[in-house]
């Protein structure tokens, strides 16, 4: 059976069939066919942003929290642009998102026309494939594939651009069963790079043998646990060595933090005695990161002692940043269970308790009595740790990473390799939608709320309830931190202006709190909580509130910041 | 060929797929000498090849790169010992007629081809190594260089690829 479909319909039908239930965009010129269509697939919901880059944020968002590729659907040109950012946060944290872009139809395409941009060029280095339809034929095969390549391996993003007359091609569509055989799809390439290297039992072998016999062996999980859900496996793993656990920025609520088996965050903002360990490690089991620069610091002096042996599943990222000793191919849950049977018990006593020698009580030092660990606290007693927290990056992200205790799996949602301001609010949006009977907080300092507030017209349109919580210091915290540290106190263009965010909530219909000492605190999220819709949190902190420690950008984990730098004596 | 080594890939054989891996060369900062690409024996797909100033792990590193993209078939890197490589150069030189039986020596010393010849010049052709491409140069340093194209250097490792069925082998050679 076949139908005469336009290739816009076509575009719809294919959704449909990868169990696409939300999409986030905005309509423009070169994409009209498309949102000619959609009206007639009312299952297909259809959120309409307030600018491009959220969308991108959103489908992300909704990627990370679901597993399942985010959709994001913009027009050519300026609307195509837009998204860029987004997909290079999907890109740099691994999600799987599938971007639609509209282009000028194909016999302009060259000519410098009307909105015209070549998408395809600017987002090469950016998506992990990109393809422009030229033929309505192509177009299910294709959109399949970009879905297939999104989810498959190491996720990302793809963007699938698709010229105005190519949308309206009318074209036999035979369904799903026999195009999905078709020759497109027979002809697809498998990426060798997704190709696992046969991992021969020695490794697997070798790697047991190093967790036997190692004093001091370190796991250090990432978001590879997030994203293959290896959480019972790494539990497992870590009760059956007694081997304690850091958990990366995005390896955060892999692994629950109450655990005692929980050591922390580890690099730039990480606690001093995990940091420690490492340095002291003899063995570190690498599940499922890349170790980044801001987890190894100077990666000549990272971990002087430690054999490495790296769990992941991208053959790209062994030895890239550090040397491995034994690298385990394959995504995490895999692996970690390969492990789980070559490992025989053991407790690591004398190592835990050299780490807890390490360990201090530090106690946050702040001012004024509203503190981002006390605001946190509370907002953890309030949701009773049934949340979902998404945050934007400086130094509120530091905090809520470090001071919300996350129990349950894939419960922190962050920018974490493009560290991308502005990420949070839309954010939020997608793990709504992917979340919907659960509280979703966007935890946002004032300068990167300001980068995407206009999405609040969006969360009241659409009927969103995110929670965002705005921790206002008046500065570009981070980078205010890093000037104060690191260039004299001179604080250029970090003093950053806000607008009463109570009203600017009242302007979009929304309720809003400001929150000024501590005592406040409780009573606000509790009401925030309470309403039925979005919500707006304005948490008044401290201006000039700092991260500790810290390691300073290059130097070696034991070289940390623990306090104020000493005042500046004047000349 | 002095030191260096040698990234053979095959990949699909069309400009997007090209654009994407110089592009992932370009961006990792991998330290690229030349770059030749053309159609292999395989039908649809062609064969790059890159010559890097690195060592083996750093190449492996771009090996590894390379094989993410989808449309690469396969990537593996060699030192030059461990393979033949070859360029091409094609040289325009102006000579005065007087001086054509100097270039003709130069030219059978090199086993250059001379493709067209004039009264004021000739346009040669050599191949070999880079250094003996190099050398050729010089020895026509001489003479007036009107224009040199160099093909980059192609390569084949002893060891590396596997058999070509017999069927893509003939279609690709008709």
């Amino acid at each position: 059976m076949t139908e005469l479909l336009t290739g816009a319909h076509v575009m719809c039908r294919v959704l449909l069939e990868e169990g696409v239930d939300v999409m986030f965009g905005y309509p423009g010129g070169a994409i009209m066919p498309f949102y000619h269509a959609l009206p007639e697939f009312p299952t297909l919901r259809h959120v309409l942003v307030r600018h491009e880059q959220a969308a991108a944020h959103a489908a992300d968002g909704y990627a990370r929290a679901s597993g399942r590729p985010g959709v994001c659907v913009a027009t050519s040109g300026p609307g195509a642009t837009n998204l860029v950012t987004g997909l290079a946060t999907a890109m740099m944290d691994s999600a799987p998102v599938v971007a639609i872009t509209g282009q000028v139809p194909r016999n302009m395409i060259g000519r410098d026309a009307f909105q015209e941009t070549d998408i395809l060029g600017i987002t090469q280095p950016i998506t992990k494939h990109n393809v422009l339809v030229q033929d309505a034929e192509l177009l299910a095969s294709e959109l399949r594939e970009a879905f297939a390549i999104a989810r498959e391996g190491r996720p990302g993003p793809v963007l699938v651009d698709v010229p105005k007359d190519v949308q309206n091609q009318k074209i036999e569509y035979e369904g799903r069963s026999r195009q999905h055989q078709s020759a497109a799809r027979a002809s697809r390439s498998v990426p060798a790079g997704s190709r696992l290297f046969p991992r021969a039992c020695g490794d697997l072998r070798e790697a047991a043998e190093l967790i036997a016999t190692a004093q001091r062996p370190l796991i250090m999980a990432g978001h590879g646990v997030l994203l293959a859900a290896a959480y019972d496996e790494l539990r497992c793993l870590a009760e059956r060595t007694g081997i304690p656990v850091i958990t990366t920025l995005l390896g955060i609520s892999g692994f629950p933090e109450s655990h005692p088996l929980h050591l922390g965050m580890p690099g730039m903002h990480g606690e001093v005695h995990v940091n420690r360990a490492i340095q002291q490690a003899d063995l570190i089991l690498g599940v499922g990161l890349r170790f980044d620069d801001r987890v190894t610091g100077n990666t000549a002096a990272f971990a002087p002692r430690a054999k490495i042996i790296h769990v992941e599943l991208d053959p790209s990222e062994v030895g890239k940043n550090v040397p491995a000793t034994v690298a385990l191919l394959g995504d995490c849950r895999t692996i970690l269970r390969e492990l789980l049977r070559a490992v025989s018990p053991r407790d690591c006593k004398d190592w835990r308790a050299e780490i807890a020698g390490l360990m201090k009580t530090r106690t946050e030092q702040y001012r004024g009595d509203l503190s981002p660990e006390g605001i946190l606290q509370v907002l953890d007693e309030e949701t009773k740790g049934r949340c979902t927290i998404v945050s934007d990056v400086g130094q509120h992200q530091m905090w809520v990473a470090k001071l919300y205790p996350y129990e349950r799996p894939n419960t922190h949602i962050t920018s974490g390799g493009l560290g991308t301001m502005g990420f949070a609010v839309p954010g939020a949006i997608g793990v709504r939608f992917a979340r919907p009977e659960e509280p979703v907080w966007a935890i946002s300092g004032d300068g990167g709320f300001q980068m995407n507030m206009q999405e609040i017209a969006t969360m009241v349109q659409e009927q969103i309830p995110v929670k965002m919580a705005i921790f206002n210091n008046g500065y570009l915290g981070m980078v205010r931190q890093w000037q104060q540290f690191f260039h004299g106190r001179r604080y250029s263009a970090t003093p950053i202006w806000s607008p009463d965010y109570v009203k600017l909530a009242e302007a979009y219909g929304v309720a809003g709190w400001r929150v000024e000492n501590a005592g406040q605190s409780r009573e606000a999220i509790r009401a925030a909580m309470a309403v039925p819709g979005p919500a707006l949190v304005e948490f008044l902190i401290e201006q000039e509130a700092n991260v500790f420690p810290m390691i300073p950008p290059g130097a070696s984990l034991s070289e940390p910041i623990e306090g104020e730098p000493a005042p500046l004596v004047s000349a | 060929m002095s030191g260096g080594l040698t990234l053979s890939v095959l990949l699909e054989h069309d400009l997007v797929t090209f654009t994407r891996a110089v592009g992932v060369l370009r961006r990792r900062n991998f330290p690229i000498k030349s770059i030749a690409v053309g159609p292999s024996a395989t039908p649809g797909l062609a064969r790059l090849t890159i010559m890097m100033e690195a060592d083996q792990a750093t190449a492996d590193r771009a090996a590894r790169q390379l094989e993410k993209i989808i449309g690469v078939r396969e990537a593996s890197a060699f030192p030059a010992g461990e393979g033949v490589a070859r360029e091409l150069a094609l040289v325009k030189v102006r000579a005065a007629r007087e001086r054509h039986a100097e270039l003709l020596d130069i030219a059978l010393l090199y086993k250059a081809a001379i493709l067209d010849e004039s009264a004021d010049g000739a346009i040669l052709e050599v191949s070999g190594s880079e250094a003996f491409v190099l050398s050729f140069l010089r020895a026509l340093e001489g003479f007036e260089l009107v224009e040199v194209a160099r093909s980059g250097a192609v390569a084949v490792g002893r060891t590396s690829g596997s058999p070509i069925p017999v069927t893509q082998t003939s279609e690709a050679v008709q």
